[in-house]
This record gives structure tokens, C-alpha cells and sequence, in this order.
């Protein structure tokens, strides 16, 4: 029998100890969250707005500062340094397809490969590589005497291209993306490989039996099916790549390499907190990066729980928690 | 079970409700966590807790690692033989200090008593009341003039300078330039016609310079070493002060004249005379073995070579009448927050002294900062090293002295110069924005 909602006088005796439980479950990763994320987000928001030597409210003059200055959007010409903002929008436009369509392109030739799982290790090894470890090898794959890169180009006969890369500015942030690729390959791989399990054979069989060639199986089947993997890889795979430090900070140096050609956003931030000891700049980055973060995640969440009501589909996992979690006794 | 609504029908149509035994394992839950936090908490303090007396040691914090921290060790264990004060070294980046430090200051604490640091840092933050003020403690007059300069805020000393390294032009090994009939320029011209000498010869593998790389200062050092000689002590000096423009005429003729025709290729060699920036230290196995004739780096370089009786070395010829060398000391502080505080001073005052010094150069690769060190102290090597000073000005090391971020932008530009001379305005006025 459905319990009535009107009224707190007609509420069953066990409403009040039930919500009390649940609150006291909810209290201590509430509490932790205030402490650890809620109050260093709201200070690190309020550091933005106070003036860097005086402590002052400043209004918007950090951000106008940070905004305004070539080494986050400098665009005077074609030529790196393009800042650090147009940098990190390079990583996602090049790495993100890159590793995206890499890992789903190698999850569906190994489907039904034997020793597929020997070959996925392999790819994976790049993820459990420690970032800081990736940066050091990218330094010496580009390396002009040991690298391989530039030895291939060397014997390629491409002499534009048998360079350090790592020194030269035109070639330093292209060097770093592609050669990063290897590092979050193994992802997007792993997901999709999780993902192409679990469409049905069914389908695959009614379309063969239509006549339906790979291509058409891939476009009408495959690719519809997996669209929540791919929001998902896409979605790590952006945060992933607006948070990167680490792979640039070993492969170059604290200002992005030569002449700031590779500067991200999170060592802009870190070189303004550390080097300059302005905390108010170093603040008005953090919030940039974070509200950036926040937009992914925000779009990735709608998808998820919002995107998949209409249609008649079953709703996704995440969707009908939150409905059990909205319930009213 | 009872009151539970957990048998609902699919679509959920009844609203979920947890069972009443909840509130019970709830009570068992939170009974448990104050039981197991209350033996952890008994466990931790008596196994924390001290059964002797606690014996005082000194932290000391130094960049030196492996057989650089192998001579420095000497030094601590007489301060210890002197005073009884035991020690403990740690070997940590100054780099990364940069980043920790800061967080430490701000937490009231500090990681040692005493701990290296550049010049600039140490300032920076003894103004802002994080280092302990030494002016009372360091005998200043044991020091040769204006060395303790970059850690001074008018009557207030933040740091003591150590022993350091002389940053003196560049290295060439005897045996191959005796064996190719090479001989040590004596004026600018003559430098340019070595170079082109070696390529034209094809005497080296890659071009006749390497250029060193790390985060970016060897190409620090070679700049300050062209500002130090054509432009002389002055320039140097007021460009580390602010009052002279990266962009004025007479500091771009010096960069333009000198060094961008050796980096241009087609100019005095064919593919330029500079290597792309190459790892430093390993750039000195690969220069040792022949693929290059020269390297400019800084005196500790006599340490890392097989034969250093074969190493030889020339400054850039030419220049001003009145010349500079760089010399790039090894600055340390007395943190506000050390625990051992007085050991701290007394080790301070102890490396400003010309006992600790001997101790240090007596093993090769230091001068001394402090007057009263004999010469007789130093090896044969480092006395004709230190010989290099005579007759010329002593200049602190440029970017070490700024710090910040003009610091690792200075690092970049240069890289960017190194790629692209033709880009040197940019370059110039780009530092000068940092400045």
C-alpha cells in the first residue's frame, strides 16, 4: 500500500529513526567533504579575488591579470608560445581523438584475437607508467642522438624532423601530445574492450543476415552502443588532459620548455604558487582549471543522468540511484 | 523482517526503508570505531613514546648527493668532533625545496635547522620573517667583500654564504687540442676562427660547443659570462639590480656581436657552433669522449672527468678593460622554526669560518668565501682555478640572485635563443617583462 505523503501527523513512527539513520550516514563524507574539499575550494575562490602582496579585495584585477597576460592566451602570432590556455586546448583537440579512436580501433581488432589479453597488458602498461616517468622517457625518445624519433625521421630522410624536438619550439608541444598518446591508450582501450562485451551477438547475426557489410555494422551497431563508453572516455580523457603537469614538467622545465612553448594551465599555476609566491594569481588559475573541470564533469553528469530519461530507454545506473536517493518514506 | 519495505514491487512504487535491527548495527558501528581508535591511540603513544633520553640532533638540509655530499661530510663531522652537536644530513633538490618550503613557513615548522638554498629564496622569505636573522651570529668581516650582499635587508642577515664555484669560460681537454694543434684564443676574433677551425677540420662529431641543459641554467651561465666580459662587472651588476633594460642598446650589442653570430648557422660554422641544449651532466661524458671541444660549465666540472691533471680552461677573450667572473656560492639559513636553534647558529657560524672552509676545499671542487683559507689548501687544480679570480670582479650569479620567475623565464628565453637567434629581440624583450 502506497503510505501517504500529506501531512507530517499521518507519517508512520519509524519515518523520524529512519531519517536519522540516514542522515548519520551521510555525516561523515559530509563532514570530510566540507573540510577537505568545500573550504579549500571557498578559500582558494576567495584568495582569487584579494590582491597578491596586499591581501586586499581586488575585485576581478587577478583575473584580468592572469586572463590578460600573454603566457595564458597569447596569440600576437602563429608562432609558439601560444599560452598556456591554448596549450591545454591543443592537448584535448589532438590527444583526446588520438587516444580515443587508438584504444576503440585496437579494442575491436583484438576482439577475437587470441592473446588479445597479452597485447591489452601491454597497452596498459602505459597508465600504471607514473606520469613523472613518462615525461623522463619522452625527453630521451625525442633525444637527437638516442631518440627514436629522431633517428627514424634522420633515415626517413626528413631532416626538418631529425631534431631534438625537445628544443626546437615548433616541435616541442606537438612531441609531448604525441608521444603521451601511449600513456592513456590503454583506457580508452580497456573500456571499450568492457563495453563491446556487452552488446549483444544477436544483433550483429540479424544484420548479417540483412546483408549489412562491417562498415554498416560498426556505424548502425557498434558505435551507437558504445556512446556511453565513449562520454565516458572522453570525459576522463579531457579532465586528464586539463590537469596535466607532470609529463611537462619532466620533459621540459618549469616554464613549459623552450621559450614556454608547452606551459600548461596546472604549471602556470604551480610556478605562480611556488616560484612567484603569488598565491592570488596561482588562485585565479586553480579556479580557472577547476571551473573548466566542472563544465566536463557537469556534461558529462547531465549525460548521464538526464540524457537517457527521454525515449523510453531504461534509465542509466547512476539515474535510478539518485531517484532511490530522492524517495520520500 | 520487520518494518522493512525492502519487498516492494518492481517500479518502485514503495519507497524503500531500512530495517529497524539499522539503528542497532549503527550503535555496534560507531561503539566499535571509538574502541579501535582508542587502542590505536594507547598503541601509538607507548610505542612513540621514548624509553631514553632523547638525544639532540642537528638537520641539516644541502643538495649534495653521492661524492659531492662524500666532501661535505668531513666539514659536519668536525663540527661534531668541535662541539658535540650530532647531525643528521639530508639530500634534497633545491628545486623541489622551492615548492616544499613555503608550505612549511606557513604551517609555522621546518623540515631542518639549517638547509641550502639559493640567495634569492633565502631573502625572500628572511623578510618575510621565516629565516632567523644571523648578523649577530656570522663573523661578516671573515668574508671576502660584497659576498654576503644577497642575503642582506640593511642591518639584517638572513643566510651565510659557504664555500662555492667559479663559473670561469670554457673547458677543453689538453691531450686532444695538443694532439689537433689547437691553441686557447686570445682575442674574440681568434675565438671565432677556433670554432670554425674545428668544424672546418671536422675535429669534433657534432657542432665544436656543447650546450648544456638541466631545467635550463648552463645557457644562464654562458650568457652572464658574455654580459660579465664585454660588458663587464657594471652591466652585470645593474641588470641583476633592475636598473639597466634587457632591451637597451649597449646590453643587445653584447648579445648580437657576440654570441647570436656563434648560435646562427651560416654564420662563423656552418651549422652553428652550439649544440642543441643537451643534459648537462651527461653532456659531459659525450664532450669528454670527443664529440665536442668545449663546454662551458662551472668549476665542479673538474670532478666529474676521468683525468682532471687534462682538463684545461679559457675564458672569453677580449672584452672590457675591468672584467667580471661569476661566482656562485653556496648560501644556507637558519630557519625561524628550527627546533635546535642554538646548534643551528653555532653550525652556522662555523661554515662562515676559515676552518670549516679549508676543511672543504682541502677535497677539491670549492673556494672558499672567507678570507684566511691558505692557498696551500687547495689542490693544484682548484688553485689555478681559483687564480682565475685575480684581476677580476666578483659577480654573484644573475638569475640565482632574482630567483622567482624571473628565473626559469630567463632559463626559457634562452632555450628559445638557442633555437632561434634570429629571435632575439623577442627573447631580450621578453626577459626584460620578467625583470
Amino acid at each position: 500500500m502506497r503510505r501517504a505523503r500529506t501531512g507530517r501527523a499521518r507519517r508512520p513512527r519509524s519515518f523520524y529513526s529512519t531519517s536519522v539513520v540516514r542522515v548519520l550516514f551521510f555525516v561523515p563524507a559530509t563532514v570530510l567533504l566540507i573540510i577537505l574539499v568545500v573550504y579549500p575550494v571557498l578559500q582558494t575562490l576567495a584568495l582569487s579575488f584579494l590582491g597578491p602582496g596586499s591581501g586586499a579585495f581586488v575585485g576581478l584585477d587577478n583575473y584580468g591579470n592572469v586572463l590578460g597576460s600573454t603566457e595564458t592566451i597569447d596569440l600576437r602570432d602563429t608562432q609558439f608560445p601560444l599560452g598556456t590556455l591554448i596549450d591545454n586546448l591543443l592537448w584535448i583537440a589532438i590527444h583526446l581523438p588520438m587516444t580515443l579512436f587508438t584504444g576503440l580501433f585496437l579494442a575491436l581488432t583484438l576482439q577475437k584475437v587470441r592473446g588479445a589479453s597479452i597485447v591489452k597488458s601491454m597497452v596498459f602498461l602505459g597508465m600504471v607508467t607514473p606520469l613523472i616517468v613518462g615525461g623522463i622517457i619522452l625527453r630521451y625518445l625525442f633525444d637527437e642522438k638516442s631518440g627514436i624519433v629522431p633517428q627514424l625521421f634522420g633515415a626517413l630522410g626528413v631532416k626538418s624532423l631529425a631534431i631534438q624536438w625537445t628544443q626546437y619550439p615548433s616541435t616541442l608541444l606537438f612531441g609531448l601530445i604525441f608521444g603521451s598518446v601511449w600513456l592513456w591508450t590503454g583506457f580508452s582501450l580497456i573500456i571499450y574492450s568492457a563495453g563491446l562485451t556487452t552488446i549483444p551477438k544477436d544483433y550483429f547475426e540479424a544484420a548479417q543476415i540483412d546483408g549489412a557489410s562491417s562498415w554498416q555494422m560498426f556505424r548502425k551497431i557498434t558505435w551507437p552502443l558504445l556512446r556511453p563508453i565513449t562520454l565516458v572516455v572522453v570525459t576522463m580523457t579531457v579532465l586528464w588532459e586539463l590537469k596535466i603537469f607532470d609529463i611537462v614538467y619532466a620533459a621540459t622545465n618549469p616554464n613549459g620548455g623552450v621559450g614556454n612553448a608547452a606551459d600548461v594551465l596546472a604549471l602556470q599555476m604551480w610556478r605562480y604558487a611556488f616560484r612567484a609566491g603569488n598565491y592570488a594569481e596561482a588562485a585565479v588559475v586553480a579556479t580557472l582549471l577547476t571551473g573548466l573541470t566542472l563544465l566536463v564533469a557537469s556534461f558529462m553528469f547531465h549525460r548521464m543522468v538526464v540524457g537517457m530519461r527521454g525515449g523510453g530507454k531504461r534509465p542509466s545506473l547512476l539515474a535510478r540511484v539518485l531517484r532511490i536517493v530522492r524517495r520520500r518514506p | 523482517m520487520a518494518g522493512s519495505s525492502s519487498s516492494s514491487a518492481p517500479g518502485g512504487s514503495t519507497d524503500y526503508a531500512p530495517p529497524r535491527k539499522m539503528g542497532r548495527m549503527l550503535a555496534v558501528l560507531i561503539v566499535l570505531l571509538v574502541a579501535t581508535n582508542a587502542v590505536t591511540a594507547v598503541t601509538v603513544y607507548y610505542v612513540t613514546a621514548p624509553t631514553t633520553a632523547v638525544v639532540q640532533t642537528l638537520r641539516v638540509i644541502g643538495p649534495w648527493a653521492g661524492p659531492e655530499k662524500a666532501k661535505f661530510l668531513p666539514v659536519l663531522n668536525l663540527f661534531h668532533n668541535q662541539t658535540g652537536i650530532n647531525y643528521e644530513y639530508i639530500t634534497t633538490r633545491q628545486e623541489d625545496l622551492q615548492s616544499l618550503l613555503p608550505n612549511w613557513f606557513a604551517a609555522g615548522r621546518a623540515p631542518a635547522d639549517l638547509i641550502f638554498m639559493p640567495s634569492s629564496f633565502i631573502k625572500t622569505y628572511g623578510v618575510q620573517g621565516h629565516a632567523t636573522d644571523l648578523a649577530s651570529t656570522i663573523t661578516q668581516s671573515n668574508y671576502a667583500a660584497g659576498a654576503l650582499d644577497p642575503l642582506k635587508d640593511g642591518s639584517k642577515l638572513y643566510g651565510g654564504a659557504y664555500t662555492g664555484k667559479v663559473k670561469p669560460g670554457f673547458w677543453y681537454n689538453k691531450s686532444f687540442f695538443t694532439a689537433n694543434n689547437l691553441q686557447a684564443p686570445t682575442t674574440f676574433a681568434g675565438f671565432e676562427a677556433l670554432l670554425a677551425d674545428i668544424e672546418t677540420r671536422g675535429l669534433v662529431t657534432n657542432q665544436p660547443i656543447i650546450s648544456g641543459d638541466g631545467v635550463g641554467w648552463p645557457l644562464s651561465d654562458v650568457v652572464e659570462h658574455f654580459i660579465a666580459t664585454y660588458g663587464g662587472p657594471s652591466m652585470h651588476r645593474a641588470l641583476t639590480a633592475g636598473t639597466l633594460s634587457w632591451t637597451d642598446p649597449t646590453v643587445r650589442n653584447i648579445f648580437a656581436t657576440y654570441l647570436v653570430p656563434t648560435l646562427t648557422k651560416r654564420d662563423v660554422c656552418v651549422n652553428g657552433c652550439w649544440s642543441a641544449p643537451r643534459q648537462w651532466d651527461t653532456g659531459v661524458t659525450e664532450w669528454w669522449a670527443g664529440d665536442y671541444a668545449l663546454y662551458f660549465m662551472g668549476s665542479w666540472i673538474t670532478g666529474m672527468v676521468p683525468n682532471p691533471a687534462d682538463i684545461g680552461v679559457f675564458s672569453l677573450p677580449g672584452g672590457v678593460s675591468t672584467q667580471g667572473i661569476v661566482f656562485a656560492a653556496d648560501y644556507f639559513f637558519v630557519p625561524k622554526y628550527a627546533t635546535q636553534l642554538d646548534s643551528a647558529k653555532r653550525l652556522a657560524a662555523f661554515l662562515g669560518s676559515a676552518a670549516a672552509q679549508t676543511e672543504q676545499v682541502k677535497v677539491g671542487g670549492h673556494i672558499a668565501t672567507v678570507t684566511g683559507v691558505p692557498s696551500s689548501a687547495y689542490p693544484p687544480l682548484d688553485a689555478s682555478i681559483a687564480a682565475l679570480l685575480t684581476g677580476k670582479e666578483v659577480l654573484s650569479d644573475l638569475d640565482d640572485t632574482k630567483g622567482g620567475t624571473f628565473q626559469t623565464t630567463f632559463w626559457a628565453q634562452l632555450q628559445a635563443l638557442w633555437a632561434a637567434p634570429s629571435t632575439l629581440d623577442t627573447v631580450l624583450a621578453n626577459i626584460e617583462a620578467a625583470a
